[in-house]
């Protein structure tokens, strides 16, 4: 390491406590001008805290942040981007009813004259390729466009320092491309650039150095270029990583779900409704659809699960019988289980206790109900199983759902479901910000519940977890499915296309080049 | 500034149980200060709202009295509220259970039999549900707002009280009086107690709280309430329309909300007088807050809210406070009950101001 380069951003022993956790515990690091530095860590470990102190949303309770050497208050985002602190967050805030432009200018602290404000933008966009068009409405654009405009509103205030947060969760493996070229080119005219991420390849393929952070305190510095991706996993999660065990060769039954002609009504005017949507799902097979974000993935969902019957009864049939107009619970009792992608709030309900929440799905099918009275000792036992069995780390089932992280409460839902030993299951991002140890546990018992007969539908966005766990896939985009592809004959470059929405041979006609 | 809200995580557990007495201290402080402003003696003002009913055991059945229709409305609106359902119309079901009870009353008029009292009773609660099936209608088939709809309605019901006691049902034998001729013996609730004015809907009271609790505590229904409430998105991936909840929640609250009606007018009035709808629908609003939504705390709540009216009554005659007092008592205690509320979420922390103090000396020192 060269001593001689002074830090744009150095942290000394940052500390900070929330009740009853140490959330940051004495971190110190730096980041060099058009350094790409990476910030790894579980659920949990104290990144967001961490990044929240920089940008100013927090003060530290001790500890001290050094600005090109000189030592600094951040009080508020204002004063942070004032020092030249940028910030993209993993979830936007955009008006969808307005421009981009109206976005940006909405976004931006001090008052910009329209024209000029265009005139910026579009030299910004020229500059590092961003191709956006100001006057187009939010709600028209796809997520990796929304995210340009966030990048757009940082780049305005000619960052020194930018943080991504999770950038690539909601890209396209093009779009991702797109995304890296950009930050390059940052980082090649100085600027700093804090990545956020618990995506192991994107950060060897993107970042210079990567420090880890686990359980708040940093425990290494590396540079991951030197490192495999499982070394960091493990030092990211402090123990040696399982690997997923399965028989790629095992012979698949006869189709449990089947799925045909399924349509959707938009429920309000955010709802991408899916339309003619068609395939099956056998026995010990566990089928994928892919796609980016809002292309009809949670209406897909909550017609399979059945929030939303449809008018066919034929729509969805689980082992041959027709359930496409029954509802949730008969469907259930039926053995078709569902785990939104929503953990609190709709798998969950965060002001309850473990116990209750076990209630929520599993009362018939584990027969908590006796005269309409709820068996307290019998919803306890279960959920106390699911904690033992799916090692929840909680403080057992009277714990409050709410106050589980992200991976441990997703580890809870998804034992849940499996614990009933549905004939069918279907589970949207059961990884979604769960850290790599939960993810494992996690895809570890989807593939022992597909070994030992159930048929399983995955939809997700993270591809990576798609190709290493289905046997079949599909792309959802606009509310259509693609044909069903063995992953085996799985092309990674067509699949980025489908997702953006290039149909290829079915659909070339009214495709849009990209 | 020196203190700041942070968010706790995990809601307060104790801050959900002290802010209403913490609410209730406030009322009275303020109170005190402002009747004291205006010219009234503020501490005994506050001393015969709060304190006399209670250390008076002369006082405790007027309290009883009044707290049983609170404590019955009350229930039923937590249950509502639990499940989101913001019926504020309580009053109107409340009145529309006391003229159904009277109909029955009426239409027996010289018959005796121990059945009269349950049939009255029945449709009572008839008429309360009834009554709250109007806005259970409008939100679940056109999603119309039940605030709306349930607070207009009680406007209804009382103009159908005037209308009935100077039409229809009109004291034959009243001089001209508006009010309906006195029910029969076996139309009436009889005493619990002699010699004092407890009737039977004081024990029928307590036993709606206990009933509820358990069924709000144990049964599926009462399950089904709290999740629709805690998270309208996990109740239906439950399996529980969100539909037939609404429908659920109003029907037993305006069912509950008949009772009181019935039980009053069979009661303490014994006949229907314009002067039935006493508001006992609304502060029932005020004591299901202050009980937390909880069947039990209700009886707790509902006995604080019946000892303002008793009180208010008491400085009316003693200090000479304008009858509008007490409902001033209430309206400030609700208000300060959800100004505390905030506490359970959140906290005040003091902000360490070291290091900014610390630059802004630095920063006064150089020039």
């Amino acid at each position: 390491m060269n001593c001689d380069t002074p830090f744009r951003l150095e942290l000394t022993g940052i500390t900070k406590r929330f009740p009853g956790v140490l959330a940051n515990d004495s971190v110190s690091f730096g980041v060099k001008p058009g350094e790409i530095h990476a910030l790894l860590g579980e659920n949990g470990a104290g990144k967001s805290t961490l990044v929240k102190m920089i940008y100013g949303i927090m003060q530290p309770d001790a500890g001290e942040i050094r600005w090109n050497g000189e030592p600094v208050t951040i009080t508020n985002p204002n004063a942070a981007r004032r020092l030249g602190i940028g910030m993209v967050f993993q979830h936007f805030s955009l008006f969808e009813a307005l421009s981009v432009l109206e976005n940006i200018a909405l976004g931006i602290d001090s008052k910009v004259p329209s024209r000029e404000l265009r005139a910026r933008i579009s030299a910004i966009m020229d500059e590092y390729g961003l191709t956006l068009d100001p006057n187009r409405t939010v709600e028209t654009l796809s997520v990796g466009e929304r995210q340009r405009i966030e990048i757009v509103r940082a780049l305005l205030l000619e960052p020194k320092l930018l943080i991504m947060d999770e950038p690539t969760s909601v890209l396209t493996p093009q779009e991702v491309e797109q995304l890296f070229g950009v930050l390059r080119q940052l980082a090649a005219q100085g600027c700093s650039i804090l990545y956020i991420s618990h995506k192991l390849h994107e950060i060897q393929a993107l970042c210079d150095t990567a420090t880890i952070l686990r359980a708040g305190k940093l425990v290494h510095t590396c540079d991951p270029r030197q490192e495999t991706s499982r070394s960091m996993a493990e030092k990211m999660i402090g123990a040696g990583l399982r690997d997923l065990t399965r028989s790629r060769d095992r012979a698949l039954g006869e189709p449990r779900l089947v799925v045909s002609k399924l349509s959707t009504v938009q429920a309000d005017h955010f709802d991408v409704p899916v339309r003619h949507v068609s395939f099956a799902v056998r026995a010990g097979e566990i089928f994928g659809i892919a796609g980016v974000a809002g292309n009809g993935q949670n209406a897909l969902l909550e017609a399979l699960s059945g929030e939303t019957p449809a008018s066919e009864a034929g729509a969805v049939a689980v082992d041959g019988k027709p359930m496409g107009t029954a509802d949730v619970s008969a469907r259930r009792s039926k053995g078709l289980s569902a785990v939104p992608e929503e953990r609190n709030g709709h798998a969950a309900v965060g002001d309850f206790t473990l116990a209750d929440n076990a209630v929520l799905t599993a009362r018939d099918r584990i027969d908590m109900v006796t005269l309409g009275l709820i068996g307290r000792d019998k919803a306890e036992a279960f959920a106390g199983k699911v904690i033992e069995t799916f090692g929840v780390k909680a403080q057992g089932p009277g714990a409050i759902a709410g106050s589980l992280s992200g991976g441990n409460l997703q580890k809870f839902v998804m034992g849940r479901e499996i614990l009933q030993r549905p004939s069918v299951l279907v589970v949207s991002q059961p990884t979604w910000g769960v850290d790599a140890g939960a993810a494992a546990a996690i895809h570890q018992a989807l593939v022992d519940l597909a070994q030992a007969g159930s048929a399983i539908v995955i939809i997700s966005q993270d591809l990576d977890e798609l190709l290493a766990l289905c046997d079949t896939m599909a792309v959802i985009n606009g509310g259509r499915l693609s044909r069903a592809m063995p992953v085996a004959e799985v092309d990674v470059e067509e699949v980025g296309l489908l997702m953006g929405g290039i149909h290829g041979e079915t659909e070339a006609s009214d495709a849009v080049p990209a | 500034m020196p203190f700041r809200l942070e968010k706790r995580p995990a809601p307060s557990r104790l801050m959900l149980y002290a802010t209403p007495f913490g609410a209730l201290a406030l009322t009275m402080i303020a109170g005190a200060l402002v009747f004291s402003l205006i010219g009234y003696d503020g501490l005994a003002a506050v001393q015969q709202i709060f304190i006399t009913p209670l250390t008076s055991t002369f006082r405790w059945q007027d309290l009883a009295v009044k707290a049983s229709p609170l404590i019955i409305i009350g229930v039923g609106l937590a249950v509502a509220y639990r499940a989101n359902v913001w019926n504020i119309g309580a009053e109107g079901q409340y009145i529309v259970g006391g003229l159904t009870g009277t109909w029955v009353a009426l239409a027996t008029h010289g018959m005796t039999g121990i059945w009269i009292l349950p049939a009255m009773v029945l449709a009572g609660m008839a008429g309360g549900m009834a009554y709250a099936a109007i806005p259970a209608f409008f939100k679940t088939r056109f999603n119309v707002n039940e605030i709306l709809t349930s607070l207009m309605l009680t406007y209804a019901s009382v103009q159908l009280v005037y209308y009935v006691v100077r039409g229809p049902w009109k004291d034959p034998m009243g001089m001209g009086f508006p009010q309906t001729r006195v029910f029969s013996e076996a139309a009436r609730l009889p005493n619990m107690i002699p010699g004092t004015i407890v009737h039977w809907g004081v024990p029928v009271a307590l036993l709606v709280a206990l009933v509820v609790w358990f069924v709000m505590s144990r049964s599926v229904f009462g399950y089904r309430i709290k999740v629709v409430g805690a998270a309208p998105k996990a109740a239906r991936y439950a399996g529980f329309s969100t539909n037939a909840t609404i429908w659920l929640a109003l029907l037993v609250s305006g069912g509950l909300a008949g009772l009181a009606g019935v039980l009053e007018v069979a009661g303490p009035f014994q006949r229907m007088v314009p002067g039935f709808p006493t508001n006992y629908g609304f502060t029932a609003i005020i004591v299901a807050f202050l009980a937390r939504l909880h069947p039990i705390g209700v009886i707790f709540a509902a006995i604080v809210l019946a000892v303002t009216f008793v009180g208010g009554d008491l400085a009316q005659t003693t200090t000479g406070l304008p009858s509008a007092a007490s409902g001033i008592f209430q309206a400030m205690l609700l208000f300060f009950l959800l100004a505390g509320d905030i506490l359970v979420r959140y906290r005040v922390r003091r902000v360490s101001s070291q290091p900014a103090a610390g630059v802004r000396a630095a920063a006064e020192a150089q020039p």
